[in-house]
């Protein structure tokens, strides 16, 4: 024989977790370099009020007129002090298409070695 | 004459180059309208058209949306040259703007809508406000023009003798002809006024000649109904241009005593009972003092 329900049915219990995660704002919040996609949801406008307000004088926006793939770069001008603009960019831009479609921004962390081998006269 | 401002729509709606996307595609909804100009700090810097926002993500600002190369007009231009800027960067806008300020947009339907008065209903040809206008844009722009008219002999006998529905085909006919045989890149043909047609051309005034006599020979080697014979007269008159003092007053009277011109050497042409008559080359500026001696010529 069934014994009868004698306890009510409740409300469902509703509870919150929260995890808080803390890091400090990285300023640029950028870094290197950005290639920024034709139809990427922000354009190389919308890049340079970001990066003027954030970190003023600080980074370059070359627009790529023909690229199928980007529309624009943004680069750290104290990139350019090691290595010449165009070298920098082929080289990036070669690596940024590989990877990414014309929807994306894609952001980039370099790191130049120089190596310098010098003979002076003894 | 018809100029862009008579046309163009003055109600107009701008916006910012950081205003993004999806306001500028809210307001073009809105509105009912398929493009904004882009205005910064009073400086048209681009537009933002219908297709830009297809073309581009919601989030964009439309400084990083819209089209920066922007095709302008003056708001005393004519519709045909709204219409030839239209064709040649393939576009179906332009921002009309005086001096530096914006003063409208013109759209291709509007300015089709334009054109088609000028249209005749008739023979689907030009009317004679479209030879005008191209004649003077021609004269603007330094080209050595001739004009070329061509009255067919004998309509009102025609019309008489078959009716006028029978007359109104010929009509249609004779513009088909000329029509094929017109080169659009250096003719334009007009009707004039009832059987007479005119044709202003940058052909220099010896190829004039030939190509009026090209005419001709079209027309006596065509079929006609009922078997009649259709034939035209033609005169020719050309000149060059120099010392004009005022051009759009001065192009304006050499393009009326060219049309004048031609019109009585094809009077002549029919009474001669010679194909074409040909006013010779002369010299625009000393035109208005031997006017006389060529219509005594002519008579």
């Amino acid at each position: 024989m069934l014994s009868k329900e004698t306890s009510r049915s409740t409300e469902p219990l509703r509870k919150a977790d929260i995890n808080i995660k803390l890091s400090e704002f990285e300023i640029p919040p950028m870094q290197d370099i950005m290639l920024v996609g034709k139809k990427a949801p922000i354009g190389p406008e919308a890049v340079r009020q970001m990066v003027d307000a954030v970190s003023p004088d600080q980074y370059e926006i070359v627009r790529l007129n023909d690229h199928e793939v980007f529309e624009a770069v943004v680069l750290k001008k104290s990139l350019l002090k090691l290595l010449p603009k165009e070298k920098l960019l082929s080289v990036v831009i070669e690596e940024g298409n590989r990877i990414a479609n014309e929807n994306m921004v894609v952001k980039a962390q370099i790191n130049i070695t120089i190596q310098v081998s010098r003979t002076v006269d003894l | 004459m018809h100029m862009v401002k008579n046309i163009m729509s003055q109600k107009l709606y701008t916006i910012g180059p950081l205003t993004g996307v999806s306001r500028a595609a809210t307001i073009m909804e809105r509105s009912g309208i398929g493009c904004l100009p882009v205005v910064d700090e009073g400086k048209l810097v681009g537009i933002i058209t219908s297709r830009d926002i297809r073309g581009s993500h919601p989030n964009r600002l439309v400084a990083d949306a819209m089209t920066r190369d922007v095709v302008t007009i003056p708001p005393t231009a004519s519709i045909w040259e709204a219409k030839e800027l239209m064709e040649k960067y393939k576009i179906e806008r332009l921002v009309v703007v005086d001096e530096k300020s914006i003063v409208g947009i013109v759209t291709k339907a509007q300015i089709m809508a334009g054109l088609s008065k000028y249209i005749d209903s008739l023979t689907g040809l030009n009317k004679a406000e479209v030879f005008y206008e191209r004649a003077r844009q021609l004269l603007k722009e330094s080209h050595e023009i001739a004009v070329i008219f061509l009255d067919v002999d004998n309509f009102g006998l025609i019309n008489k003798e078959y009716g006028h529905v029978y007359g109104d085909n010929i009509l249609r006919k004779v513009a088909v002809i000329l029509d094929k045989l017109v080169d659009k890149n250096r003719d334009t043909l007009c009707r004039y006024a009832g059987d007479e047609f005119a044709v202003v051309t940058t052909r220099p005034l010896e190829e004039a000649e030939k190509f009026a006599l090209q005419l001709v020979m079209a027309f006596a080697n065509e079929k006609w109904p009922a078997e009649i014979k259709i034939t035209i007269s033609v005169g020719v008159a050309g000149g060059r241009r120099s010392g004009i003092r005022n051009l759009n007053e001065d192009s304006s009277y050499i393009v009326k005593n060219l049309i004048n011109m031609a019109s009585l050497a094809s009077t002549k042409a029919k009474k001669l009972k010679r194909p074409v008559v040909v006013v010779d080359a002369i010299e625009f500026k000393e035109m208005v003092r031997k006017q006389e001696f060529v219509y005594d010529n002519l008579k």
